[in-house]
């Protein structure tokens, strides 16, 4: 899982003259560069760097003014602006890494040990480069894979691992008491745990606080997100996996509220305005389900864009919202075991996604079938059903990867979201238009 | 009023002329696909065998895995739209059409009125495809078109495990030479393309009448195979082949 920090989206269409970009981008690209630049200028001085899985409570490194980084969502952003093969390579040649697993893990395990042995990432011009860890802050909520990414960088790079084990949610559609016990435990073993690593005492004043910026960020961007499902809605649904990025990486600071109360006002504008940054007439809205092929963001892009469709939501995004009460260490311990739909059951995740096709009125599922998040892509296959049945949209499947070029079929892509659209079409001509519930 | 529909296969191009949408007044079929001289091969055929020129041709649709390519056409659409309607044309009974193409198969299902409603395709794999049948043919050295007939003769059938084009190759080679009879072997590869295509169209549900289009139809073996799979009659059309391209001339009159 993680999110694109890369800024301006790698060969996405040719504009000209170049549109300047929104403000809200701008204040991302500089955040996102400044967390990086913070963490070099913390590894030169020989002050711990942490990397971290992507839904890790992050609440606790922020309170103690660590900083961190996300190899997640550094893979994305790497992948999109196609510089990732050589690390894919790396791991997959030199270390032995079989192309089964994650391609986020790969590169980031390529990249891990070609800095282990001292070739600067720095220098090769990968942007962004990632500072060197000191430690590791791993929680298994979306996936039992990040566990081996993990260790794995452990032992190779011999530094510790701050642990939350987080269990699935294969049976309830809650997470029992022991489970949130268990998590708790963890954050509170963690937290002792790091008070001895950092050589510092845990501020719980400053916790609370970070909580409670935390949940501004995630209400705003609810808020934001939400927007979309006017008609025609006022972003291109891309939009939202470069905007989730301040969520990945700075759920906890203030500077995310700065974005993220900017990227509404600007929202808001162009629903005032009739505007949209979806360039042309938004002819069919579908939601779009996993994550965006990195590599070729720009291609499914422009093919979309060429049909008049508007991926106007998905639930890839929904991942950080972590939602939970200031102050509640069991809501927390809650909320970090459910926010990723991998911890959920199929129709646990599809009756989220059926309410969403509804609330954002699409009129069609586009389905990336990832080589790499196998659990976020096998739902999927039974999963259709049950979108086709209760939200009586069509649904096409494509196949992709998030950052492993080799699956990706532009070909096959097109024809896919070509056949979605003529069914669309045909629908529409037979049932009239499908109006979304907040237009 | 006459309409072409030029389907641009991987493999093989195909074009029809038809007259107000009802009348086919010529077909052509060309083995040789997208990025050769076969889409302008079929094209000219279509038009010679019809005996009318370019300009006299109201309206051009493409179709197919070649359809961006070919510039002397009024428009183009998604190959499964086409293969809907050009069967709902030929076999009206038809729910669900399995297409096996040369590098792709898919599953569509129709309304009663021939509406696509829904469809599902291979993931990126070749297994199951026209081009999985034509791999196994090179490495037994016979034509991909005689497969079918060579089926007839099996007395059993010799079991290939392999899904993947690659190793089930390897596969079919341990068993020629193991000297395994040429009939057999054949047919237990319409089996396993059988069982391959039979595991789509039951992800997308089976609704009868169920009919087989493109040229693998033509391979009667295969034609039973998935008969026996999917545990039902499966319907060929002598224009199987044709599918795609009566499909796009009748969306290009529909268009007129
Ligand atoms: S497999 Fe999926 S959930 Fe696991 S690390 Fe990779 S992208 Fe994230």
């Amino acid at each position: 899982m993680a999110g694109n920090s890369a800024g301006e989206t790698p060969g996405a269409p040719a504009q000209k003259p170049k549109a300047p970009l929104p403000k809200s981008r701008a204040l991302v690209n500089e955040q996102t560069a400044g967390v990086y630049a913070r963490a070099w200028e913390a590894h030169e001085r020989g002050e711990p760097v942490g990397w971290s899985t992507a839904i890790f409570p992050q609440e606790l490194c922020e309170t103690f003014d660590v900083p961190v980084l996300y190899p997640e969502n550094n893979a994305a952003a790497i992948s999109a602006r196609h510089m990732g093969e050589p690390f894919i390579q790396h791991a997959e040649g030199e270390m032995k890494y079989p192309i089964n697993i994650c391609s986020y893990a790969r590169l980031n395990m390529g990249m891990a040990d070609k800095m282990r042995k001292a070739e600067s990432i720095q220098t090769q011009g990968i942007d962004p480069a990632m500072a060197p860890p000191a430690f590791l802050c791993l929680a298994n909520n979306s996936c039992t894979q990040l566990m081996k990414w993990y260790e794995n960088l452990s032992r190779n790079l011999n530094i510790p691992v701050f642990f939350v084990d987080c269990l699935f949610n294969y049976s309830e559609e809650e997470p029992a008491a022991h489970k949130i016990a268990y998590v708790r435990g963890q954050i509170e073993n963690c937290i002792r745990q790091m008070e001895e690593f950092f050589g510092k005492k845990f501020d719980w004043d400053r916790f609370l606080e970070v909580q409670r910026i935390s949940q501004t960020n995630r209400v705003l961007f609810n808020e934001i997100v939400a927007l979309n499902a006017r008609k025609p809605a006022p972003m291109n649904g891309f939009d939202l996996f470069n905007y989730m990025a301040p969520l990945v990486i700075c759920r906890g600071k203030e500077s995310t509220t700065v974005i993220l109360t900017e990227l509404k006002k600007e929202t808001e504008a162009h629903i005032a305005a009739g505007t949209s940054t979806f360039r042309g007439e938004e002819k069919h809205r579908v939601h779009w389900e996993g994550i965006a092929c990195w590599p070729n963001l720009g291609h499914n892009l422009k093919t979309l864009g060429g049909y008049g469709v508007n991926a106007v939501m998905n639930g890839y995004v929904t991942a950080w919202d972590v939602a939970y009460e200031p102050g509640d260490l069991d809501g927390m311990a809650r909320a970090y075991q459910v926010s990723s739909t991998n911890s959920l059951t199929t129709p646990g995740i599809m009756k989220k996604r059926i309410a969403s096709i509804d609330r954002f009125g699409c009129d069609g599922m586009l389905c990336h079938v990832n080589r790499s998040c196998k659990l976020m892509t096998f739902h999927i296959m039974v999963g259709r059903e049950m979108i086709e049945e209760e939200a009586k949209v069509p649904v096409a499947n494509f196949d992709g990867d998030q950052s492993d070029t080799r699956v990706f079929s532009e070909a096959q892509f097109e024809t896919r979201l070509q056949g979605l659209v003529e069914i669309m079409s045909g629908n529409r001509n037979k049932n009239g238009n499908k109006e979304a519930r907040h237009a | 009023m006459l309409t072409m529909g030029l389907d641009i296969g991987s493999t093989a191009c195909k074009s029809i002329i038809l007259r107000d949408g009802e009348q086919i007044l010529a077909r052509s079929v060309v083995p040789l696909g997208t990025g050769t001289v076969g889409p302008r091969k079929a094209f000219g055929e279509a038009l010679d065998l019809a005996g009318v020129a370019r300009s006299e041709i109201d309206r051009i649709l493409l179709t197919g895995y070649g359809r961006f390519s070919f510039d002397d056409a009024d428009g183009q659409m998604s190959e499964v739209s086409c293969h809907a309607r050009g069967i709902y044309f030929l076999l009206p009974s038809v729910r669900t059409v399995v297409d096996i193409g040369g590098q792709d198969v898919k599953a569509l299902r129709l309304s009663e009125k021939g509406a696509l409603e829904n469809f599902v395709m291979n993931d990126k794999c070749a297994a199951g495809t026209g081009r999985f049948l034509g791999v196994m043919a090179g490495v037994m050295n016979v034509k991909t078109e005689d497969l079918g007939a060579l089926s007839e003769g099996a007395t059993e059938e010799v079991s290939i495990s392999n899904t993947c084009t690659v190793f089930a190759e390897s596969e079919v080679i341990s068993r020629l030479s193991a000297g395994v009879r040429l009939a057999d072997l054949t047919a237990g590869i319409h089996a396993s393309v059988a069982k391959r295509v039979a595991s789509l169209v039951f992800r997308g549900g089976v609704v009868r009448d169920v009919a087989l289009s493109g040229g693998v139809a033509l391979n009667r073996g295969v034609v039973r195979a998935l008969a026996r799979e999917l545990k039902i009659d499966v319907l060929v059309h002598p224009d199987c082949q044709m599918a795609g391209a009566i499909g796009a001339a009748l969306f290009a009159r529909q268009q007129l």
